[in-house]
Order: structure tokens, then C-alpha cells, then sequence
């Protein structure tokens, strides 16, 4: 499979006032295989969009290397193949959704106003396209957005927060839209808070805080059963109350069966055996797939906690802290 | 060329919509309308002090819309991160910034056009008998004059937005203008002075040498007082546009380097 984005050590830094060095986005080495969607996580601050911005060759790499489809990051034929969709974008509210979209499509050398009816028709703005952007609703201007991301029909789509926002119906129709994205071939990488759409939709993951990866990999494998949860029945207390001893491990009885959450350890087949010796039966014996919530607030809590910050209660502050970059560090 | 034009038709499309533009340009069209009421002077002198009086109008009310307009044209579009999206087209940093000057200039034509339609409106119908076709040219001249002139101050005001805020902006363009324009004068006769320090007079030449000379353009003494005449009016013009032309590319290519290397 050949690599949509590559990235060697990549990083970011900046001059703090005090004459130190902030690293906004450190030694980040990410490879996302053409055609699939690709999650970019992290909390507020964590390098999420300077790395976006780095790779589409809005602001210069401090160190390392970054390779969009190929070639490198900022160079302006790539952008002939490749979108971007920023986070809460603005448009001019002057012009129609048609407007909009033959200026971005003016962009490429050649207004096609057919192919803008089409892509505007394809988010279902066919009845609104000339009605005038400040008139749209936030899920419509969403939908421009999108459709305008798909003008020169590109390999690569970048989108930061695109269901950021939205009500639940204008979110499924874009988590839909981007489902199609990838049954078309394209590569999606997706930054996103949204972390059950991620969940649903992403092949792969990569989680970052403060600028460094601390998880990567296939979503399926990062969220694999590294828990079990068994169900037996007629098991004698005794044995139970011998389980409950075991570390990481809840046992409980519900009409009368015994069921345990446990981690699936080597002394798990030592249990099975125990039982069925002490006369009990196995009802189910299932592994439990983690939730990208927890796999997300372990990542990113470990680090946090250290400074003595809870996850989901950063302060203004401490993202100003984070996102106050003061002067480019240039190598 | 095609993302340029494009870029400068949406820049001009969203300049005439703002409403603080719209309302100092309203401001100027109505003191052009009514300069005529407020002239108590006898015929002839009415004639100059009006032709005076509009075409300083003009002048004030352009150069007012050419900073507001230019100091936020850069920074709205990295505040509504407009220029993310614009960047990611296969768009480079300098076709941006030129789109976003030329639309600049654009919209200061039309504003610029209204006024000066107005201004020959106004003569018309207040002053038939003297709007004659000599008088008609000088009317129409002294604002094209301006407007050259803007295009030079919107240069100013673009180079400057590529590296400050807009607050600072408006001081530092506003400033180079008064400088370029009001204190012209003052500097060359200073320059001229033999009687002061050689440091003292250095100072001014070169505040004279490096900022643009305004007042170049500024061509109201000869169009309002019949005595004074231009010699050689077709080079004087051509030399004029050369000024203006050499000037806004340097700026605009010193605002290009500053902008391709900056963080947005």
C-alpha cells in the first residue's frame, strides 16, 4: 500500500519569552496509507492543526521531513490533489453557495459551473445554491464546505473538525459523506474531538499531546480486547470469593451466574479451568473491545496528571500557554 | 493570472459591502453634493474656492476608505482563516497578495468614481454656465490624479499589513501619508537650508528620499489657479505614473518576500 502522507520526525517550535524553546508539534512520524481515513486525536492545543498547516505548506517545519502524496509538503502541485476543509470556516457571506463554490473553483484556472451545481447537489444544497452564505444554516455552510473540498476531485482531504458542531442530523449526513470519500479511493485524515465518529468511521488513529504521538495504529487493534468478560453459572461461592482477591478484576453475581470483568493475562485459561473442576459452567467468555474514550483520556491523561491537571478541565490559561507561540525557531 | 483576477473580483465584491466603508464614502458623496450651498464668495472666487473645496474632499475621503480598507484586507482573512482555504488551492502567497491589492484598488476605482460623478453632477446642475469642458477635464483630472495617488497609499498600507496588526497599520499609513503629503514641503525646504546642522538635514533627505512623495500627485494648484500652468503636461503625467508604478511594485514585492515567510 503506498503512503498518502509520511512524516519523519516532523516538528515545530517556537520561541517562548523567556528565551526557552516550546516544541508545538515534536519529532512526529506519521504514515497514513492512501485510501483511508486516517483520525488525528488530541485535546486543545496538542499540535493537532499546526500539523495540518505544516503539511499543506502553510507554515514551515522547524526540523524533519513531510511527504503529501509523495512529494513535499507545501509544494504547489500537490495542491492540485489534495483539500482542505479548516475548522469553523468562514466564507465570503456576500456570494451564493454557487458563488462560492465557482471562486474556489476559479482557483484551479478554470471556473466549471456545472461541476459546482453537481458537487452542490451532491450535499443536498441544490435548492439553496443561490441563495446568499449568511442565510445558510452552520450544517449547510458545513456542506459547502465539503462540496468545495471536492472540486479537483482530490486524492487527499484534509478535514479539521468537520462535524464540529453540528446537530445530529447534519452530522450523520457529513460522517456519511466522508464514508463515501473513502468507497471512492480517496485518503481522508481527519482531526476530530468527535471521538465516536472517529470510532465509527476511521481505519486508523493517531492520538497526540503536546505534540508528540502517544498512540498510533489500526483502530481495531489499539481498541482489541485487552479485557475479557465471563459468564459462568453454578460456580461455588468459594471459588468466587477466590477470584475477587485477583487483581484489575470485578466479580459479581446477577441471577445467581458469576460474571467477571477481567484482563485477558495468561491465568485466564487457569480460571476457566477452575471453574469447570469446581462444577460450574461457562455461559459466555467474551473479549471486551476498549472504547476510543478510554483508549483517548489514558493516552492523553498519563501525561497530563503528571502536572497535576485533570483531562477536560484545561484552563484558558493553560491553553494560552500552549497555543501563544511567540517567536518561529528557525534551524 | 485567472486566480489573481478572481481573487481580486471577490476582494472588490466583499469591499463594497462593508458598511464602514460604505458609510465614509456616503459622507464624502453628501459633503461633494452640498459643497456648493456653503460658498458665499463672489463668482469667480466661488468657482476656485468650490473646485478646491470638492477636490480636497475627494482627496480626504479617498485616502480615509484606501487605509480602512487596506489595513484588514490580510489579517480578515487569517482571522476568518479564509486564507487556509485559499492557500490550499494550488494558489502561491504572492497571487494572493496581489489579487487581494488589485481588488483593493478595485473597489477604491468604483468608490473613487462615485464621488467624482457626483462631483461633475453637482457643477452641472449648480453651475451650468461655468461648467465648461476646460473645467469638466479639471474636475475629472484632479480626482484620477488622487486616485493614482491611493493606489500608491494602498501599496503603503498592504506592505505594512504583511507583518502588523491592524491598529499599528492605520498609524504607520496614515503617518507615511500626512509625511509624504502635508509635510513634503517642510522636508525640502529643511533639506534646502544652509543654515542647519548637515545631521539635521540628512535626517530629511532621506525621510524625503524613502517615503513616497504624496504631494507629487496632488495637482489642484494648477488645475484651480489659471496662472499657474504644467509645462509639458503628457511627460509630467508619464512621469508621475512611472513614480507611482516603480513605487507600489516595490512595495508590493517587499511585502510579497515578508508575507512568504510569514506564519499565518
Amino acid at each position: 500500500m503506498s503512503l498518502a502522507i509520511e512524516t519523519k520526525k516532523l516538528t515545530k517550535s517556537y520561541k517562548t519569552k523567556g528565551g526557552g524553546r516550546l516544541d508545538v508539534v515534536k519529532e512526529l512520524d506519521l504514515q497514513v496509507e492512501a485510501g483511508e481515513i486516517y483520525g488525528f486525536l488530541g485535546p486543545n492545543g496538542a499540535g493537532k492543526t499546526t500539523t495540518i498547516k505544516m503539511l499543506l505548506g502553510i507554515i514551515e517545519a522547524t526540523d524533519g521531513e513531510a511527504l503529501v502524496l509523495g512529494k513535499e509538503a507545501g509544494d504547489i502541485e500537490v495542491h492540485r490533489e489534495l483539500s482542505y476543509l479548516p475548522e469553523k470556516p468562514y466564507y465570503y457571506e456576500h456570494m451564493t453557495g454557487l458563488e462560492i463554490m465557482e471562486f474556489y473553483s476559479s482557483l484551479f484556472g478554470k471556473r466549471d459551473t456545472e461541476k459546482c451545481k453537481a458537487l452542490l447537489e451532491r450535499v443536498n444544497l441544490a435548492n439553496d445554491m443561490n441563495r446568499t452564505i449568511n442565510q445558510y444554516s452552520k450544517g449547510m455552510q458545513q456542506r459547502v464546505g465539503l462540496a468545495q473540498s471536492l472540486l479537483n476531485d482530490p486524492k487527499l482531504l484534509f478535514l479539521d473538525e468537520p462535524t464540529g458542531g453540528l446537530d445530529p442530523i447534519a452530522h450523520i449526513e457529513v460522517r456519511d459523506l466522508i464514508l463515501e470519500f473513502r468507497e471512492e479511493g480517496k485518503t481522508v485524515f481527519i482531526s476530530s474531538h468527535e471521538l465516536s465518529d472517529v470510532e465509527r468511521i476511521c481505519d486508523r488513529v493517531a492520538i497526540i499531546n503536546k505534540g508528540e504521538i502517544v498512540q498510533q495504529g489500526k483502530l481495531d487493534v489499539l481498541l482489541a480486547g485487552s479485557r475479557v468478560e465471563l459468564t459462568a453459572d453454578s460456580v461455588p461461592a468459594g471459588i468466587a470469593d477466590g477470584f475477587k482477591a485477583m487483581e484489575d478484576t470485578t466479580v459479581s453475581f446477577k441471577q445467581g451466574r458469576l460474571i467477571m470483568d477481567m484482563p485477558d493475562s495468561s491465568e485466564t485459561n487457569g480460571i476457566l479451568d477452575a471453574i469447570r473442576t469446581a462444577g460450574g459452567t461457562i455461559i459466555s467468555f467474551v473479549p471486551r473491545r476498549a472504547r476510543l474514550e478510554d483508549l483517548f483520556l489514558e493516552s492523553v491523561s498519563a501525561d497530563n496528571k503528571v502536572k497535576g491537571r485533570k483531562m477536560g478541565r484545561m484552563t484558558i490559561k493553560d491553553l494560552e500557554a500552549e497555543e501563544a507561540p511567540l517567536e518561529e525557531v528557525k534551524e | 493570472m485567472n486566480v489573481i483576477i478572481n481573487i481580486a473580483r471577490t476582494t472588490i465584491g466583499e469591499a463594497i459591502r462593508r458598511r464602514v466603508l460604505l458609510v465614509i464614502l456616503l459622507i464624502g458623496v453628501l459633503f461633494v453634493a452640498i459643497a456648493p450651498g456653503l460658498s458665499v464668495l463672489s463668482a469667480r472666487q466661488e468657482l476656485t474656492v468650490l473646485k478646491s473645496l470638492t477636490l480636497g474632499i475627494i482627496q480626504l475621503t479617498s485616502a480615509v476608505i484606501a487605509i480602512v480598507l487596506t489595513v484588514y484586507l490580510i489579517p480578515n482573512e487569517i482571522e476568518r482563516r479564509t486564507i487556509y482555504t485559499i492557500l490550499s488551492k494550488p494558489v502561491r502567497r504572492w497571487q494572493f497578495l496581489i489579487g487581494k491589492y488589485l481588488g483593493a484598488i478595485g473597489a477604491l476605482g468604483l468608490m473613487m468614481t462615485l464621488m467624482t460623478v457626483t462631483l461633475v453632477v453637482v457643477f452641472w446642475v449648480m453651475k451650468p454656465q461655468e461648467t465648461t469642458v476646460t473645467v469638466l477635464r479639471e474636475l475629472t483630472l484632479g480626482p484620477l490624479m488622487f486616485y493614482v495617488q491611493m493606489c500608491l497609499l494602498a501599496a503603503v498600507s498592504v506592505f505594512f499589513s504583511t507583518f502588523t496588526q491592524p491598529i499599528i497599520n492605520f498609524f504607520l499609513s496614515g503617518g507615511t501619508y500626512l509625511v509624504g503629503s502635508l509635510f513634503s514641503s517642510v522636508l525640502k525646504t529643511i533639506s534646502e537650508n544652509k543654515d542647519l546642522p548637515l545631521a539635521f538635514k540628512a535626517v530629511a533627505i532621506f525621510i524625503q528620499n524613502a517615503l513616497p512623495n504624496f504631494e507629487y500627485f496632488n495637482i489642484q494648484n494648477p488645475l484651480i489657479n489659471p496662472g499657474q500652468q504644467i509645462q509639458n503636461e503628457g511627460l509630467h503625467y508619464l512621469n508621475l505614473a512611472f513614480y507611482a508604478v516603480a513605487y507600489i511594485t516595490a512595495l508590493l514585492v517587499g511585502g510579497i518576500l515578508i508575507f512568504d515567510k510569514r506564519e499565518v
